[in-house]
């Protein structure tokens, strides 16, 4: 079990998770000082859509499915595995979140909230705006993606 | 990938209802009668949260110079510690040898004071001729004699006995700073992850919300402290009032007792004007006007910039507090019972929220049958 703030090397492969992936050691040390660690049981609901957002969520192990509010067989939007993060506007503003999260398997999550990604501004500038270059840089790879599926629209 | 969080504006925990507020007088005021058994703890635990928020820049602005979080509270607190060695020790030895001319000091205040009431009611007298059956005049000082050799016994020597008391347990803030300042994160992340998943994002919510009601309103204390010195400096310096600075940081500090803290800063200054002679009737009574300036400013101006609506509490909330406070516990009741509600606001709003909100409750115990299935899924015959 990672045990933030006290693991010299941060939770294990934190340096492979590309929110986090051009943060150097010393960095990342401080980054998993702020992580909490959550287990979930596979089907277990993690957030609800709609509901107010605290933290963005980074899977360790398992996989996470985003899915609409209650659909998790057919209102299937994305589903996380390992190394990747979910939810991460919620850091950026008090947001309401667009999906409902829930384990598809059993799984570690590590997460950040709002407050603590605040503080990171007010303490280490470098590591906030590398933190939120890669978000921004995920969000606008997610809208090329999203402008290419309207363009092969037959509008 | 960005899934889950984008849309619509931030909400807010609900404003409070009337049940909320019931259960919010009915928690302090139990806290209060319970702190009453520890205040000696209280005082040094509340320097300890004023210095924290006043270090926690500093500790941040070090921190990006590379310094773990844990070095740099200790960098801060040792230096906090030498700088108030290097001005408590001169101070302490200052104070030791002119407590005596200090006693003679205090005496000659309160003679002064006594002096100017009588002379204000004389003038009263011959101005309202029915006052003059009264003796105001002659029977104030003498009543006013009694009363206070009587409240001196009863009261002061107690109270000063305790203070001596407690000075022991202050040496405590800086030690519980420093702890708030290194550990206070991993201790609130540990309280964290006690909390079952369903509520974990309205812990960290709670959590957030308390943490900025109490920087709100303890920096924003600081900095009222500040400007009420300033000012009040300013207005004593022109009236040619000496020891200005003491007086008008005295005034402030006391200013943290609300209501009577204002009362008795002014009172205190008034008689320090009167006992050195100088003064006229005149300056008296610009003295008085000065505060009550100063005062107007406060609620009107520098509350509102400073502490602000950190408490979003209702003023007649607010009040009823105070008399609570004051009750149950004195003048610590006094000052602490305000940032007290607040926080137990916070935190009885949002269990509330949460006990309420069915589908949290819901998604508590679908999760608990999920790990319950979990641990016994091969006990199964």
């Amino acid at each position: 079990m990672t045990r933030p703030g006290k693991d010299s090397r941060g939770p294990p492969g934190l340096s492979e998770v590309p929110l986090f992936s051009t943060l150097d050691a010393k960095e990342l040390r401080v980054v998993a000082g702020l992580l909490h660690e959550r287990r979930y049981e596979k089907g277990e609901v993690i957030f609800d859509q709609a509901e107010d957002s605290q933290a963005l969520y980074v899977v360790i192990s398992g996989q996470v499915l985003i899915c609409r509010q209650g659909e998790p067989e057919t209102g299937k939007v994305a589903e996380i595995g390992p190394g990747l993060a979910f939810g991460e506007p919620a850091i950026l503003g008090g947001y309401r979140r667009s999906a409902q999260a829930r384990a598809a398997q059993d799984c570690v999550l590590q997460t950040l909230s709002r407050s603590d990604f605040e503080g990171l501004v007010e303490s280490h500038r470098a590591i906030a705006l590398k933190v939120t270059l890669q978000i921004a840089r995920q969000l606008a790879r997610q809208l090329r993606q999203q402008t290419g599926v309207f363009s092969d629209l037959p509008l | 990938m960005s899934h889950g969080g984008d849309e619509a504006a931030p909400p807010e925990v609900g404003s409070a209802s009337p049940l909320t507020w019931l259960a919010t007088f009915a928690v302090t005021t139990l806290l209060l009668v319970s702190l009453q058994q520890a205040l000696w703890l209280v005082v040094p635990f509340l320097l300890a949260i004023v210095l924290y928020y006043i270090l926690l820049p500093a500790v941040r602005y070090v921190s990006r110079g590379g310094l773990s979080h844990e070095a740099a509270a200790a960098v801060v607190c040792g230096l906090f510690s030498v700088a108030a060695v290097l001005v408590l020790v001169p101070f302490s030895a200052w104070v030791v040898a002119n407590s005596a001319s200090g006693e003679v000091a205090f005496w000659k205040y309160v003679e002064s004071g006594k002096g100017l009431i009588g002379r204000v009611l004389g003038e009263m007298e011959s101005r309202f001729a029915f006052m003059a059956q009264w003796d105001l005049q002659n029977e104030f000082p003498r009543k006013a004699a009694e009363l206070g050799q009587k409240f001196v016994q009863e009261h002061v020597t107690g109270a000063l006995i305790k203070a001596a008391a407690w000075v022991p347990s202050l040496l405590l803030a800086p030690f519980l700073a420093f702890f708030f300042l290194r550990d206070g994160r991993r201790f609130v992340n540990r309280l964290i992850r006690a909390v079952p998943n369903a509520f974990f994002e309205r812990t960290l919510h709670l959590v957030d919300k308390v943490d900025s009601m109490a920087r709100s309103y303890f920096a924003g204390l600081l900095y009222l402290t500040l400007i009420d010195t300033v000012c009040l400096v300013i207005g004593l310096a022109a009236l040619g009032i000496p020891g200005a600075f003491a007086l008008a940081l005295l005034a402030a500090v006391l200013g943290w007792i609300p209501i009577v803290g204002t009362i008795i800063g002014g009172i205190i200054v008034v008689l320090v004007t009167v006992a050195e002679g100088a003064a006229s009737p005149a300056t008296v009574y610009a003295v008085i006007a000065l505060f009550l300036v100063v005062r107007m400013l406060d609620d009107f101006v520098f509350v509102p910039l400073t502490i602000g609506r950190s408490l979003e509490m209702h003023p007649l909330v607010s009040v009823l507090m105070l008399f609570i406070g004051g009750a149950v516990a004195g003048v610590l009741g006094l000052i602490i019972v305000l940032p007290l509600a607040g926080v137990v606001m916070i935190v009885v709003d949002c269990v509330a929220h949460i006990l309420l909100d069915r589908r949290l409750m819901a998604r508590y115990a679908f999760a608990r049958r999920l790990r319950s299935m979990s641990a016994n899924a091969d006990l199964k015959a």
